[in-house]
């Protein structure tokens, strides 16, 4: 038997979901008996698509209609916090009206330090609140790709996109770091959420991987072994680095404690001090330079889709982990 | 076990002569660090090789011997820019199988995807 071009055999085998405009909807046909009467050996399929193909438009099909799924309950969920978040912004109100609550209100929960001595850190501060803006939005637009049927190529630019604002922000770091590495550290630029969780001015690279693994959907073997294996390179990098910073947190003691109990001039022990200070920039700049590579060997070894939905989990890691750090702010206290 | 080897130990008798010592510390030796001494950052690369149990040889950089150094490595690296342009100091500076790995930047990004044991184990750095 021969079939026209522009016509397809609703076999399962093959796995087609194209809608049959002459012969109806895909889902009329999925719960009768259609399908069982219609013997897989009908298989003449039009030359424009083979067996992989079809395979893969399916597969991309079912992973957009789950995306979609998620993103319905998301929203529903988001709607729910939107409520939650208007409630605590007026009992806000109530208690500062009533003088009861000092505070800077539901935002990122900084700390009174003087920016304005340090023109360095003002900058960073104003250029990491833009970039916070920019990460949620890109966040979302990414959301919106993986349910939307994308091509590869225009989801393998949203993971380039996305995996250069986070380069962008280590870059901002760089900078700030000579501006006054302490302040890095210290994370007063972070929500306390996220400084609980960061290791050396930022998150620690094989807690990311943990936080990402389910979130890729399914790995192969080889990607798995790959990923176990990076997870293990990240903690013997972060040991290292770690192990190193005690190593300076010793000397250091030991260089300002030098010759106590003195003639009264302590100034060559500040200024050594100082040099070993120095340091410090170069440790954070390693730390998110291993952030860096850690995304970078990631993406090496994840299809663009995985590599997608991994910035995704990821930006929405942080999202609620700012979230966290708010409510946390604002909570009622109680009354002694 | 490793040692810092003295700069002094190198020197032929007159110290003004072209030292040859580092050229043949690196070419005789798998891995070689070359770092100011208590330098934190060799520390760490201390730690790392020796998680992947190689004993890199440390050579003690300061004041005295540090642009003699620099001078050699220009003769032994085949872009003498590599090291040259990077803002000092160019230190820690590790040797890998008598190439230049470069500095903790290289190391961890190697070491990160995965090239770094392959170099070790070319270089004879590892028993296994």
């Amino acid at each position: 038997m021969n079939f026209a071009s522009t016509q397809f055999v609703p076999s399962r085998r093959m796995g087609i979901c194209e809608p049959l405009p002459q012969i109806g909807m895909w889902s009329d046909y999925k719960e009768n008996n259609y399908l069982d009467t219609s013997t897989p050996a009908i298989l003449e399929v039009d030359s424009r698509f083979d067996n992989q193909q079809l395979r893969r438009l399916a597969q991309n099909r079912e992973a957009a209609r789950k995306c979609r799924l998620r993103k319905k309950a998301y929203v529903q969920q988001l709607e729910n916090s939107k409520l939650r978040l208007m409630q605590l912004e007026q009992e806000l109100e109530r208690a500062r009206q009533q003088g009861l609550y000092v505070g800077g209100g539901l935002d990122t929960g900084q700390l009174g330090y003087s920016r304005t001595t340090n023109p360095g850190i003002a900058t960073f501060e104003m250029a990491y609140g833009h970039w916070v803006e920019e990460q949620n939005k890109k966040t979302a637009d990414l959301r919106n790709a993986l349910c939307s049927d994308i091509t590869d190529l225009e989801l393998s630019s949203f993971v380039d996109d996305g995996m250069n604002h986070y380069f962008d922000l280590f870059l901002m770091k760089e900078t700030a770091a000579k501006a006054d590495v302490f302040y890095l550290m210290s994370g007063m630029w972070e929500t306390s959420a996220e400084h609980f969780l960061s290791w050396i001015g930022g998150f620690r690279p094989s807690e990311l991987l943990k936080v990402l693994e389910p979130h890729l959907g399914p790995l192969t073997e080889k990607q798995s072994l790959e990923l176990s294996n990076l997870k293990q390179s990240c903690q013997q990098a972060e040991d290292a680095l770690s192990q190193g910073l005690e190593r300076l947190h010793q000397i250091l003691s030991e260089t300002v404690a030098d010759g106590l109990l003195g003639e009264g001039n302590y100034l060559p022990q500040i200024n050594a001090a100082l040099e070993k200070l120095k340091a410090m920039v170069r440790f954070v700049g390693q730390a998110d330079h291993l952030r860096k590579e850690t995304l970078l060997q990631i993406s090496r070894n994840l299809n663009n889709r995985q590599a997608a939905q991994g910035l995704l989990a990821l930006g929405e890691y942080f999202q609620r982990l700012r979230v966290l750090s708010s409510f946390w702010t604002s909570r009622p206290r109680e009354s002694s | 076990m490793q040692q810092a080897i003295p700069y002094k130990d190198l020197l032929p008798a007159a110290t003004t002569a072209a030292n040859s010592g580092i050229t043949k510390l690196v070419a005789e030796n798998p891995v070689v660090v070359f770092a100011r001494s208590g330098c934190c950052m060799c520390h760490v690369i201390k730690l790392l090789l020796q998680g992947h149990g190689v004993n890199p040889t440390i050579f003690d950089i300061n004041e005295q011997n540090e642009a003699a150094t620099i001078d050699e490595f220009s003769k032994i690296i085949d872009n003498p820019e590599e090291i040259a342009d990077r803002p000092p100091p160019p230190f820690p500076t590790v040797f890998v199988g008598g190439n230049l790995l470069g500095g903790l930047d290289e190391v961890m990004a190697a070491h990160i995807s995965g090239e770094l044991v392959p170099l070790l184990r070319k270089a004879g750095a590892l028993w296994l």
